[in-house]
């Protein structure tokens, strides 16, 4: 174990580490833009120079083996003077048009020059002009004169989507990131990940284009629900000091934009396109009218319905919820799982196209707590086999036809999104989304992990974990 | 020329080329000798007692480069010769793919028999035309003659020889650059460490010469390392080959031996300026080395260490001859638009630099040049100096600084009065 010295304090490093690994894993803020951690190193903005104490040059700090007793600055007046020339050679052709750029306020150039540069361009020379919204793929918009071609996005494709997609055509100040003609980037199920990584506004999801200024967002902690690989995301949604009244208050409750959540332990820092997309699942039609026999009815007059019903039946079969979080299934194991028959049930199936399963993130099964479901009750209904024998069945969540329910059974639905179906249902109880509450799902690995609400939950709609005590408080009461 | 030849030792005929003739003039005999009387070790040796130097233009010695290459550790080695003579100036390794091919190639044996390479290359430019006829022509005969491909003399040892065509960059001249483009990929240089010799070709050691280093081989194992230092200075040892162009009588490709005057070439062998016009100055060895002025080349031997005392070097040997009345700031024009050109994009320092410099000096040429322009000439160079990955930026620079030192007064007119004091020549002006 090497011991380096950054700015005079000491350091125990890996001999396969660089000066930058080892400075990123104690904190240490080394300027780069073509340096990630997850990518190979491409040694190209010279950014992160540093200088060797005793040397009166600098190198860079991303490709400088570990050596023992190796002593670097990393804020010295020469390695100062050096960013300064780099950020003015790279901002020579950018054109500094943050005020309309989405990355803005979230941009390493604009980081970087406040801290590290700060004066005007010495240039008076024009700027080299390239393409704009140069279409990249249906979902990825490129503007070539923002790009400071450090590679990352190149490097992805090829070290971690695989897809060999993105490459550079010409050369010198005029090289151009490309995707290749086959189409190979419009299908790269993880290509949204390049518009994170991109240090500049180069890339830009079309999904998000001007759709809102970073600064007006805040990022709520969450757990992807699209596959039960559970990965960790940012929900980006607006502040609540930045509410709308009047302009378009639908936008206070809409989530913008999802990002990954770094968390080696499931996904690293990638999620894939479905994952970015989900907002087309969670923001489908709520079902906030509670429903008896079809007919409207109060919340509380369903749930009298919904315990009756319990308490009537003789052999009540539930369909729990693989959306469901780790805590409402406790909840109803403890409330009603020794008096009902409970099985599994898968709430969504792939769609079609959809990547069923990859090497990388993207798992088979669409839900997100399977196995958190399985843990507690082991019996998985497959959706298309006879459901067993019953009078009663508790319909959690999606994925379950009415018309399928066996002969002369009644049917308790709970859901969350709005279907016509359900005005067959004998009760039908709304509950509330996972952007609504707390609670945590367990992966297929059996990794925990947390969800946190964004919005407040609207007023018709019941809270599964609360819910089932009260069903079967109810059931205890009519005994 | 005056003084000992080593390479240029035979008369360039139609068919002297051929492996008859390189035969006849006792070739192979030296392949022949490294390889029956010779381990590898004794050849690495005798190379690196030579001291010979590498010829593409960093003057690295091939010995110290080849004995990083450690034959134990099991690992495929592989050898590769730069053929993709792009530094504007020279064009001496075409001399030798045209002319004297199989010289090269026993050379290339006797280097893979060094360092265990079971499979060599030769990247050659691909604008080279008639030199890529010659040296695949050439590799036919050999493969025909056994000499690739199998077991050579009884030994177990056997190479294999692909010759490659690049597709016109100048980066892929750069050994590193070279090797990504040979592996199919853009021809980008690599960062070091790792040195190519530790992880080069699909990440195997690999040794990269220059064509001139290599061909220089047959007769260093022929006639043993002292012959081979019985030519130049002690310092540079053996001969080089220059190739003259620009404001000359007699251009042409020229074998001298290191430590002879300089004006000697200039003046004797290549038959001075045309029209009698005085020398301005020489570029000495392509266009990344430093200008040296004619009052210079008055006074000086042409080697490293004279060239060196001026600020210059012998570079790649592409010597550019520029006669008095030559406007210096359209020659820094010409050469920005190359390195512009040129720049393969990868770094920051470069790539926005060359681009810079060459727009600056665009409107210097325009007659709308400002006085600090110089001074950002002069910045750019020195951002780039030694902080790009490969050397090109540090060429840029190079050339600019060098005319910029020794020639600024013509840019500080330039810009003050907005057209050139020599008329914008390029061309040799005609005699007055």
């Amino acid at each position: 174990m090497p011991r380096i010295y950054i700015d005079g304090r000491p350091y125990e490093a890996d001999a396969r580490q660089t000066v930058m690994e080892v400075a990123a894993a104690n904190g240490i803020a080394i300027p780069a833009f073509c340096w990630h951690p997850k990518l190979s190193v491409s040694g190209s903005c010279r950014l992160c120079a540093v200088q060797v104490e005793g040397r009166s040059w600098v190198e860079i700090s991303c490709n400088m083996p570990v050596t023992e007793g190796l002593r670097v600055l990393t804020d010295s007046d020469v390695v100062r003077a050096y960013r300064k020339s780099i950020l003015q050679l790279t901002t020579l052709n950018h054109p500094v048009d943050c005020g309309i750029c989405d990355k803005a306020g979230e941009c390493l150039l604009q980081d970087y020059h406040y801290e590290h540069n700060g004066s005007a361009s010495i240039s008076r020379d024009p700027k080299v002009h390239a393409t704009k919204f140069h279409p990249l793929s249906p979902r990825i918009v490129l503007d070539n004169e923002r790009c400071v071609l450090c590679s990352r996005c190149v490097r992805f494709t090829h070290e971690v989507s695989k897809s060999k997609s993105l490459g550079m055509v010409q050369r010198g100040d005029t090289t151009l990131i490309r995707a290749s003609e086959d189409g190979a980037f419009g299908t790269d199920a993880y290509s949204d990940n390049v518009v994170d990584i991109c240090p500049v506004g180069a890339l830009l999801s079309r999904d998000f284009l001007y759709k809102s200024r970073v600064w007006y967002l805040q990022p709520t902690r969450s757990v992807c629900p699209g596959c039960e690989r559970g990965c960790a995301v940012n929900l980006w949604h607006r502040k609540p000091e930045w509410k709308l009244n009047s302009l378009d208050p639908a936008k206070n409750r809409a989530i913008e934009r999802i990002t990954p959540l770094d968390n080696p332990a499931v996904n690293g820092p990638w999620i894939c396109n479905k994952g970015r997309d989900m907002a087309r699942i969670l923001e489908r039609p709520r079902a906030l009218q509670a429903l008896v026999a079809g007919a409207p009815a109060t919340l509380e007059a369903a749930i009298e319905s919904a315990r009756d019903l319990l308490a009537a039946a003789r052999r009540p079969l539930a369909l729990v919820s693989s959306w469901a979080s780790d805590e409402e299934l406790a909840a109803f194991s403890a409330s009603l799982g020794a008096r009902v028959r409970v099985l599994v049930k898968r709430d969504r199936a792939p769609e079609a196209g959809e990547v069923i399963e990859d090497g990388l993130l993207i798992r088979p099964d669409k839900n997100p707590n399977t196995a958190g479901a399985r843990a507690l009750f082991p019996d998985l209904w497959d959706g298309t086999s006879a459901l067993p024998d019953a009078d009663l069945v508790l319909a959690w969540g999606e994925g379950f036809d009415i018309a399928r329910a066996p002969q002369g059974a009644r049917t308790l639905v709970l859901a969350a999104w709005a279907d016509p179906a359900h005005a067959r249902a004998d009760v039908l109880i709304p509950i509330s989304l996972q952007t609504e509450r707390h609670g945590h799902y367990t992966n297929f690995q059996g990794v925990k992990s947390a969800f946190e609400p964004c919005f407040a939950r609207p007023d018709p709609v019941a809270d599964a974990e609360t819910l089932f005590a009260r069903l079967a408080a109810a059931r205890e009461a009519a005994a | 020329m005056a003084g000992k030849h080593l390479l240029m030792t035979f008369e360039v005929t139609p068919t002297s080329h051929t492996l008859a003739e390189y035969r006849a003039r006792g070739g192979y005999q030296a392949l022949e000798k490294a390889i029956t009387t010779m381990t590898s070790q004794q050849v690495t040796a005798e190379v690196t007692a030579s001291g010979i130097q590498g010829r593409g233009g960093a003057n690295f010695s091939a010995g110290r480069k080849w004995s990083v290459v450690n034959l134990k550790d099991e690992q495929v080695h592989y050898l590769c010769a730069n053929a993709d003579e792009g530094e504007p100036g020279t064009f001496k390794d075409r001399w030798i793919l045209e002319n004297a091919p199989h010289l090269l190639l026993e050379s290339m044996l006797i280097a893979a028999y060094a360092l265990q390479v079971r499979h060599a290359f030769i990247y050659i430019r691909g604008e080279f035309d008639l030199p890529y006829r010659r040296i695949s022509g050439a590799l036919e005969e050999a493969y025909g003659a056994g000499y690739f491909g199998k077991p050579l003399f009884g030994t177990d040892f056997a190479c294999d020889l692909i010759v490659y065509r690049g597709a016109g960059s100048y980066v892929c001249g750069e050994a590193s650059g070279l090797l990504t483009s040979l592996e199919g990929k853009r021809g980008f240089p690599r960062n070091r460490p790792p040195r190519l010799t530790v992880r080069g070709l699909y990440q195997r050691p690999t040794v990269v010469n220059n064509v001139e280093t290599l061909s220089n081989l047959a007769g260093i194992i022929r006639d043993g390392a002292a012959a081979f230092k019985g030519a130049g200075t002690a310092k540079s040892p053996g001969t080089r080959l220059v190739s003259v162009s620009g404001h000359i009588n007699r251009p042409g490709v020229y074998e001298v031996e290191p430590g002879r005057p300089f004006r000697e070439l200039i003046y004797d062998t290549c038959g001075g300026i045309p029209g009698g016009r005085k020398l301005k100055a020489v570029i000495p060895g392509g266009i990344s080395t430093k200008v040296v002025t004619g009052e210079e080349v008055e006074r000086i031997r042409l080697d490293n260490e004279d060239l060196a005392g001026v600020g210059s070097g012998m570079g790649s040997g592409g010597m550019v001859v520029i006669a008095e009345g030559t406007c210096m700031v359209r020659l820094l024009q010409v050469l920005l638009r190359f390195y512009h050109h040129e720049s393969c994009g990868q770094c920051t320092p470069c790539r926005e630099g060359m681009g810079w410099m060459h727009r600056i000096i665009d409107r210097i040429v325009d007659g709308h040049g400002v006085p600090e322009d110089l001074e950002r000439l002069k910045q750019i160079s020195a951002w780039n100096d030694g902080n790009t990955i490969c050397g090109m930026g540090d060429a840029a620079g190079y050339a600019t600084t060098g005319i910029l030192a020794k020639f600024g007064d013509e840019f500080d007119y330039y810009i003050a009065n907005k057209r050139s004091r020599n008329g914008g020549n390029l061309e040799c002006p005609a005699s007055t």
